[in-house]
């Protein structure tokens, strides 16, 4: 990990109208996240983790403050030019995966490459599968694997094009305690590699197990 | 992409194959009526062509009984008499007036169509006529010419005999013409006299065969042959003009029919896109987070639906090169008036007319699927599925 700041925000608000009454979903969010870190954003269910998550990614807008990434405000851009950053910069892993299954485990992983003008990078993709060890599964399709070997592809696709950040919402939430282990354990060995990794979770057992950074969020807050 | 969409298809074989299959059979209605019609015009043209004459004679009556009389050697209850073929001899514009007298012979079941001519004059409006064997003389009434379907059909040639059983009469076949490709090749051809006299009609004539010698004089001797009494002319235009009419009105019908199918496989269509885009709403939701634009999903969407009615065009115009024969039988069938035989030929422009069709339909029945994916908030559509 090194001092570079990758990804920061000030005076985050966040209000949604319910209704007549406003809702304070955050409040006052200050954060900075440096390179190479790994990142848990913890909390119970409706403390505003989603909406962080969404906020920091540029899918949702602030109501107030500044999200700051690479040095660019991204609350002030244009979906356009958030899609070209998140094209390029960043990766995304869910709890369900959501890998296609009529595609192989290959051209699943290929998959940004369709929208991100790059080549088909055979050995880019042969690499990160070797990484993750799944060489003999890249002819598969999805129904033929594991849980945790198909969170492994989610993952080896968000790699594929060596995002700066690894954005992962719940990605152990549909995996049993010995592959949501191996989830983070390859979380964690990315981070050591230079990976920014944020991983928005309530898994306190599992957080426990790892050194990661964590940001407890409270009503909106962080605690 | 293209593997993406190509595979997209290929998920839900069945239900891309009966969308394909709706698009198909619309598209088959569509070119087939289309082609049919440039065909049919042809053919009647050429047909009518073969004929030899600029006009014909024929007693006063309905024009559709001339046009069916003339096309396919239909019978009028009518007649001329032979001093009317005397009168439009007499004029001076009229370079040949042949007479014809045309019986239909029904004998077990099998109708027989006997063509009385008058060799000489019949002889120089049918100027392509080629014959095996001989023309009669028109004093040889034991002697018949018939044509390339009858003798292929009875199995007849030059010489042998024929026994007509109604008029206890044996007619040697002298001639057997060439195929004309129109429907001499289908008749029994005696002279004048002779049918005349078998079917008791003397000095009566079914129609009268006149070509001008002038054709800028036509008009001219329309208005001096509608003088005679009982007596209307039909020009081959006229004839034209009356059988298009009469497939015109067919022709409504189908296209209403064919309308109302292609609207149908159009909802189809927008059908089966819609209900793959809610399927996929997950899937369109990641492909925006992991890098797909606005664009990429309008591409996504309007190429799967741009495959799947070009892939029912072809299917439809495979069916229709394959199906001609089914069609001409079909509409032969409903359409009384029809050339003996139908040149259906595939035609580049009527290709492109249903290749516009195609991509209109495309355009269309994508746009609403792409609204609708494109309007997807790809975050809340991901965790949707979650909960």
């Amino acid at each position: 990990m090194n001092n570079e700041i990758i990804l920061k925000t000030e005076k985050l608000n966040k209000i949604y109208l319910r209704g007549e009454e406003r809702v304070w979903a955050l409040k006052d969010i200050d954060l900075t996240i440096k390179k190479g870190e790994f990142v848990a954003i913890l909390g119970p269910s409706g403390s505003g983790k989603t909406t962080l998550l969404n906020l920091l990614s540029g899918f949702d807008k602030p109501t107030s403050g500044k999200i700051i990434f690479l040095d660019k405000e991204i609350s002030l851009m244009k979906e356009k030019e958030l899609q070209k950053i998140r094209s390029k910069y960043v990766g995304f892993i869910f709890q369900n995966f959501l890998l296609f299954p009529h595609l192989t485990v290959y051209e699943n992983i290929t998959l940004p490459f369709y929208f991100n003008k790059r080549k088909d990078k055979k050995e880019k993709i042969y690499e990160i599968a070797e990484k993750l060890s799944l060489i003999s599964r890249l002819k598969h399709r999805p129904s033929q694997l594991s849980g945790g070997e198909m969170q492994k592809v989610a993952i080896a696709r968000a790699l594929i094009i060596e995002p700066l950040i690894l954005f992962a919402d719940e990605p152990t939430g549909n995996l049993d305690s010995e592959n949501a282990f191996n989830i983070f354990k390859i979380f964690e060995t990315l981070s050591k590699e230079g990976y920014t990794v944020v991983v928005v979770t309530h898994n306190w057992e599992l957080i426990s197990k790892f050194n990661v950074r964590k940001i407890n969020l409270k009503d909106g807050k962080i605690v | 992409m293209l593997i993406l969409i190509i595979k997209n298809i290929l998920r839900r074989k069945i239900r891309t194959f009966l969308t394909v299959l709706g698009i198909g059979v619309a598209i088959f209605l569509l070119f087939s009526l289309l082609t049919f019609n440039q065909g049919y015009k042809n053919s009647l043209i050429k047909e009518l062509d073969l004929l030899g004459v600029h006009m014909l004679a024929v007693p006063k009556g309905c024009p559709y009984e001339a046009a069916s009389l003339i096309v396919h050697g239909g019978i009028i209850p009518k007649y001329l008499k032979e001093e009317d073929l005397k009168t439009i001899k007499n004029i001076p514009e009229v370079e040949i007036a042949t007479p014809i007298f045309l019986a239909q012979l029904v004998e077990d079941d099998r109708i027989s169509i006997i063509y009385g001519i008058d060799i000489e004059s019949y002889k120089k409006v049918k100027k392509y006529w080629k014959v095996k064997g001989r023309f009669f003389e028109n004093n040889e009434n034991d002697k018949i010419v018939i044509g390339s379907d009858v003798a292929f059909q009875e199995k007849l040639t030059v010489g042998d005999e024929i026994y007509f059983r109604k008029f206890n009469k044996i007619y040697q076949v002298v001639g057997i013409l060439e195929y004309t490709g129109g429907q001499d090749d289908g008749f029994y051809f005696l002279p004048l006299k002779e049918v005349q006299r078998i079917f008791n009609k003397e000095s009566l004539i079914t129609a009268i065969g006149i070509k001008v010698k002038n054709l800028e004089k036509i008009e001219e001797v329309i208005k001096k042959l509608e003088e005679i009494p009982d007596l209307q002319v039909v020009t081959m235009t006229q004839v034209l003009g009356t059988i298009l009419n009469l497939i015109g009105q067919a022709n409504s019908l189908i296209y209403t029919i064919i309308i109302l199918a292609l609207f149908i496989s159009s909802l189809g269509v927008i059908n089966t896109m819609l209900i793959s885009v809610l399927e996929r709403r997950r899937e369109i939701g990641l492909l925006k987070v992991i890098g797909a634009n606005n664009w990429d999903i309008v591409k996504l969407i309007f190429f799967e639906t741009l495959i799947l009615v070009i892939l029912g065009a072809l299917l439809g115009i495979i069916l229709t090169i394959g199906g001609n024969k089914f069609i001409e039988t079909f509409i032969k069938e409903i359409i009384t008036h029809s050339p003996k035989k139908i040149e259906i030929n595939f035609d580049w422009k009527i290709a492109a007319t249903i290749f516009l069709y195609s991509l209109t339909i495309a355009i269309l029945a994508s746009i609403y699927p792409i609204l609708k994916a494109i309007n997807l908030r790809p975050m809340e559509t991901i965790r949707s599925s979650d909960e």
